[in-house]
């Protein structure tokens, strides 16, 4: 005889949706460190390694795109979370926000031919380095999630630490600001030098890392908010 | 009168032989699933619960199983407008026990959230409308069993929070969490044994020829707690630092102190199981037996004979031990997302409740208590996340339960009727 449990828990317990947001930042993080094998390829003029970095990223995107999706499908509202739905909505479209931003790089970058400005390329590799590690902090800070579910998301160290990290994140995000204004102050600066629709560009593409560090923050605001409900 | 003389024998036997197949059903069922959450979070195997089951499920029919038992038995359904036929009790007994049987079956094909307490209560009820009479339906006790379906998971969901509470206060949100788990593991152990025992044994077990004063039921409560706890530290003394599971997850060295304790909570469940579960199988047979063998008296003024509490404790591990197990695989693998530090707070708080229904001689449902508990530590937000429709999905199967048990009764009633006269 076919024996079915009666058991309503297991229909109850559904899995956790801290692990794919999880997932998801690790891809997001692999995206974002992508980044930097792209800009060598592009100092280095070297267009095939260029594509194939820019075809990694779309790799990437489209690998946390799966993640996502799958993950909004399971959200439905009859949900009993330790935090706000929406906060967690928000939280996973941020983070596909920057798989995006990394993607319109690679995109740019692969259509586009650009030649890099010798007096942009230090400047750049700077802002690679600090990009990448807001990001590392805000990988950081999510992979903290299923221990902030232990302790209930309130008051301990486990809060404290977060605390801390998100911090951190404001903190080089602040830092790549002014690094981001001297870049820009950089290009202005040899802007008659250069084809103007290669400045457009330029200008697009610092906006573009610059966003990445923003969202990042922004991800650090979103777990402040999972904190102080 | 002559029926009960000339058939007592075959009617004896079909009690026997329907209370087998009810109690086999909530073994292969019910008890799966109240052993199942300890499976999933790992904190014992399959042949390990198993064991368990047998030994507490047993031991919750017997030493605490009389309560519900008498209520199902004659706290629902009042005899006197047919004292002269007590035939009509018998048939409405059996036919009881067949349609409980029957709806559970059906519903485990189907893996519908079905009560066996909800089927039986649902059965009685039908069978004493058309059987007697709707004025023989204790209609103030059926309310009161109705309101602990809805009262007992909130009681379980609140100590549920609460406990979830408490072990972040006492050990997760500490500076030193593993130390402090093991520092506090006796303690949570203790009031295992404590409350469980406490509740069992206030004021004595008639039935066992055993007399309690209030204070001397503290003292043996404190006793069995402080045993319990002995054993528990024996488990837990010796659990290191996992640095590699911590760098993962840093939780994973204190959640291995919580696995041993639920350990105490899944023979709780069983215990508790047993002490509530039980009766809904052989209630109705207590009362076959009770009015056979007295010779038609529907009133049951006998006490319930022990080997009847035994009987219904072999058909529910039989139960366990034939379809149970497959069940248990089943639930337990599904059921990963509860760690051991929530299934303990959620069993815990659910055998609590059950044993304190039991006590009351209330018929509840442990499954259903089970998820009250589940949702307090949900509400603690100590959950990824808990899908509500399942509520729904119950109150559905109560509003379905009842008239369904209660119309197969009334066909089970009358087939009898016409076969016996």
């Amino acid at each position: 005889m076919p024996i079915k449990s009666t058991s309503p828990l297991s229909k109850l317990l559904r899995k956790s949706p801290f692990k794919p947001i999880q997932e998801h930042m690790r891809l997001v993080f692999n995206c974002i460190c992508t980044l930097a094998p792209l800009f060598e390829a592009l100092f280095e003029k070297d267009n095939e390694k260029v594509l194939e970095a820019a075809q990694q990223i779309g790799e990437l995107e489209s690998e946390a795109d799966q993640i996502k999706n799958t993950f909004r499908l399971n959200m439905p509202t009859t949900l009993l979370l330790p935090v706000d739905r929406k906060d967690l909505l928000g939280l996973m479209a941020d983070q596909d926000r920057l798989c995006d931003i990394c993607e319109e790089i690679g995109k740019i970058l692969s259509y586009r031919t650009m030649e890099v400005p010798q007096a942009l390329k230090s400047l750049i590799d700077e802002l690679l380095e600090g990009t990448i590690e807001v990001s590392g902090e805000a990988k950081r800070m999510i992979e903290e999630l299923d221990e902030l579910v232990e302790v209930g998301f309130g008051g301990g160290k486990e809060v404290e630490k977060v605390n801390k990290i998100i911090q951190g994140v404001r903190k080089s995000e602040h830092n790549l600001d002014a690094i981001l204004n001297r870049t820009r102050k950089a290009l202005f600066a040899i802007e008659a030098e250069l084809n103007p629709v290669d400045v457009v560009f330029w200008y697009r593409i610092i906006e573009l890392v610059g966003d990445i560090s923003n969202q990042a923050e922004n991800i650090g605001d979103r777990l402040l908010l999972f904190l102080s409900r | 009168m002559d029926i009960i003389t000339s058939y007592g024998t075959i009617l004896i036997a079909l009690a026997i032989i329907f209370g087998l197949y009810m109690t086999w059903g909530i073994g292969a069922n019910d008890l799966a699933n109240a052993m199942g959450t300890s499976v999933g979070a790992g904190a014992v195997t399959v042949k390990q619960a198993i064991g368990i089951a047998i030994v507490f499920e047993f031991l919750g029919a017997v030493i605490a199983g009389g309560h519900v038992t008498a209520t199902i038995r004659k706290g629902i359904i009042d005899p006197t407008n047919i004292i002269d036929s007590p035939e009509i009790l018998v048939y409405g007994m059996l036919a009881s026990l067949l349609a409980a049987a029957f709806w559970l079956m059906i519903a485990s094909t189907r893996g519908w959230p079905v009560s066996t307490t909800h089927s039986i209560i649902g059965a009685l009820i039908g069978f004493a409308i058309v059987g007697i009479g709707p004025e023989a339906v204790k209609w103030d006790k059926v309310l009161k069993v109705v309101a602990s379906w809805v009262i007992s998971p909130a009681i379980g969901g609140t100590i549920s929070f609460l406990l979830v509470i408490s072990t972040r206060k006492l050990i997760l949100n500490t500076d030193n969490p593993l130390k402090n788990a093991k520092k506090y593991a006796p303690m949570y152990i203790f009031m295992v044994g404590f409350i469980i025992s406490l509740v069992t044994l206030f004021k004595g077990l008639k039935h066992l020829q055993i007399e309690f004063t209030a204070a001397e039921s503290f003292g043996v409560a404190i006793l069995f707690g402080m045993l319990t706890s002995g054993i528990g530290w024996y488990f837990v003394r010796n659990i290191r630092e996992d640095i590699n599971g911590d760098r993962e997850f840093h939780y994973t060295s204190v959640e291995k102190v919580f696995t041993p304790m639920m350990l105490f909570t899944a023979c709780a469940m069983a215990f508790a199981h047993g002490s509530n579960d039980v009766a809904n199988g052989i209630g109705p047979l207590a009362a076959v037996i009770s009015i056979v063998s007295s010779g038609g008296e529907v009133m049951q003024k006998s006490e319930l004979p022990l080997w009847i509490l035994v009987l219904g404790g072999c058909g529910i591990v039989l139960g366990l031990v034939t379809l149970g197990y497959r069940v248990m695989l089943t639930v337990g693998k599904r059921i990963t997302e509860l760690t051991p530090s929530r299934g303990f707070c959620a069993e815990l708080a659910a055998a609590t409740t059950v044993v304190l229904a039991s006590r009351t001689g209330l018929p509840v449902s442990t499954t259903h208590i089970l998820v009250g508990a589940v949702l307090g530590v949900g509400m603690a937000r100590g959950i990824g996340a808990l899908d509500l429709r399942v509520v729904g999905n119950i109150i559905l199967s109560w509003l379905v339960t009842l008239p369904a048990g209660a119309i197969m009764a009334m066909l089970f009633f009358f087939t009898l009727k016409g076969i016996f006269g």
